[in-house]
């Protein structure tokens, strides 16, 4: 199935905006935050428009609407990615959703002594919690390197590593390299060696159509805001066994059955772990985004963006003095790609594109040890979705070349 | 205020283009001008913090009067430091406290560049202000 990307292109209003005095925008910053369509800009403004209120609460006409339209959010999500609404916990983002593995299932299951495996590729947010939690806990954290002539993760000592650990948290998809891991290989052996696994989706999920239940991890975190939707809103999905296994890691109103001063009980299921008032019309946002994915073939999407990636890849390789981080010749991955230029500054080269229109990311990407890794303290990142063009990439490349030319 | 006959060419110079891409290769050209902190006496106490780049500024006086040395490795902000110089040189520090530097503004350079730039620079300038307080007690 062919995407008509100039369709998809009119349905996201802010890709017609110029910027830098008059120069068309090009987005290519889309694994830091996708762009929105008109219709979860549409889904969101109605919610407040129309049918604003608490959930969960009052019988009056407003909270059913809210209410309903909030869990049939939950619905429409679960079934994108292949699980039922008690496996679904919304969350702030991937972020939230990594934490609360944190501190609602590790903290209370695992215990001084107890490993968790981690790898180099993984962004902060799936680094930080699990160093806070091994200091409270005195929980060893064990680190599987990246091969940095390969791309990939050292899966021999991935494996020699499996032994004793109980939790394994991997990235699906590298933010910084685009690279693919083998979570199927990953999520395999773990459990053959007793350890749950949490894949972080956050750069994957807007590529592929998720099959949680297929897929077989304990737990996947994602963001909305990648594949579309609003900000501020993601989900975690976890096995009815680990919602059973996880305490509240936030307390309040709407996660509780019972409360009298001297003790409370909790809902069960998601509502556990859904304190206050959730994010009502940011749920019903995210679940038109997986609505407005869900017209195209994804693979088809999928095809699209890596292409662009590997294009642009390989382009910049034939660039003097440029250096390409990742592998872009085998088709899965991303549509990330990380260089840097020998001589033109990362923080210049991003000014200078930016001048031209072109928004693309600079810096750490929130992956230091994986920057050191490569020896490198930032590099310059594009990074394509379904409504990026052919001649967007060219552009950005012709752009690129003159800078180069011009500075280098 | 009245600027320095340099930095008021360097003014006029900008105001007169309107092209962001015109205006960072003139900032990048700008660079090489800066009264130059050498990479070997950069250092965590001289480090700018809240830039993107590496940033390191050194502040003294000679003859009661300030004087700033800059050095980054983006050459962007290199060039923002060498207008920096112009502004600030050669001046008592207590004037360096009380300068407002709205010559970033008359150059075009706060409205089109966006607020990462201009806030990069603010802080920069920032920096060298409170350089300057802590000078005023040697003065």
């Amino acid at each position: 199935m062919t995407l008509d990307i100039e369709a998809i292109r009119a349905d996201f209003p802010i890709l017609s905006r110029t910027v830098a005095e008059g120069k068309d925008l090009v987005y290519l910053d889309n694994a830091a935050t996708t762009q929105k369509p008109q219709s979860v800009i549409d889904a969101m403004t109605h919610y407040y428009e129309q049918s604003n209120a608490n959930v969960h609460r009052a019988v009056h006409t407003l909270a059913a609407e809210a209410t309903e339209q909030y869990e049939a959010s939950r619905d429409t999500l679960a079934a994108w990615f292949g699980t039922t609404r008690d496996n679904l916990i919304f969350t702030s983002g991937t972020t939230e959703a990594i934490n609360l593995v944190a501190w609602g299932w590790a903290r209370s299951n695992l215990n001084a002594g107890d490993a968790i495996l981690i790898t180099e590729m993984e962004h902060h947010a799936d680094i930080v919690p699990w160093q806070l939690l091994a200091e409270e806990k005195g929980i060893e954290i064990r680190v599987v390197p990246i091969d940095t002539e390969s791309d990939t993760l050292d899966m021999e000592i991935f494996s020699a590593s499996l032994p004793g650990a109980r939790l394994v948290c991997v990235v699906h998809t590298s933010n910084v390299l685009g690279v693919a891991n083998p979570v199927d290989e990953i999520i395999a052996q773990s459990h053959d060696a007793g350890a749950k696994v949490l894949i972080d989706a956050a750069q994957a999920a807007p590529h592929h159509r998720l099959d949680f239940t297929a897929m077989g991890a304990d737990f996947v975190a994602i963001s909305g805001h990648k594949m579309c939707g609003p900000t501020g809103i993601g989900c975690l999905l976890a096995t009815s066994e680990s919602i059973e296994e996880m305490e509240p890691f936030m307390s309040g109103g709407d996660m509780i059955e019972t409360v009298t001063m001297e003790k409370s009980t909790f809902a069960q299921g998601p509502q556990k772990f859904e304190a206050g008032t959730p994010k009502i019309a940011e749920a019903i946002g995210f679940a038109a985004a997986a609505e407005y994915l869900s017209n195209f073939d994804m693979d088809a999407v999928h095809s699209h963006i890596r292409g662009l990636a590997m294009y642009v890849a390989s382009e910049l390789k034939s660039v003097p003095g440029i250096t390409v981080y990742g592998d872009h010749s085998v088709a899965e991955g991303s549509g990330v790609v990380s260089f840097l230029h020998d001589s033109v500054h990362a923080e210049d080269l991003a000014r200078f594109m930016d001048a031209g229109g072109f928004a693309m990311r600079t810096g750490h990407h929130c992956a230091q040890p994986l920057l050191d890794a490569y020896g490198v303290t930032s590099t310059n990142r594009v990074s394509f979705y379904l409504y990026n063009t052919n001649a967007e990439a060219k552009a950005f490349i012709e752009h690129l070349r003159y800078i180069v030319e011009r500075f280098g | 205020m009245t600027w320095p006959q340099a930095l008021q060419e360097a003014i006029d110079q900008f105001a007169d283009v309107f092209d962001p891409m015109e205006r960072y290769e003139m900032l990048f050209e700008w660079s090489s001008d800066v009264n130059e902190l050498p990479v070997d006496e950069w250092n965590d106490a001289n480090m700018i913090h809240g830039c993107q780049s590496q940033a390191h500024v050194m502040c003294h006086l000679e003859e009661g009067m300030f004087y700033m040395r800059g050095g980054a490795d983006a050459q962007i902000v290199q060039g923002l430091m060498a207008i920096t110089c112009l502004a600030v040189n050669g001046r008592p520090p207590e004037e360096v406290v009380e300068i407002e530097p709205t010559f970033v503004d008359e150059m075009g350079l706060k409205a089109s560049l966006p607020p990462s730039t201009s806030n990069g620079y603010l802080n920069m300038f920032k920096r060298v202000q409170d350089e300057a307080r802590l000078l005023m007690g040697d003065a």
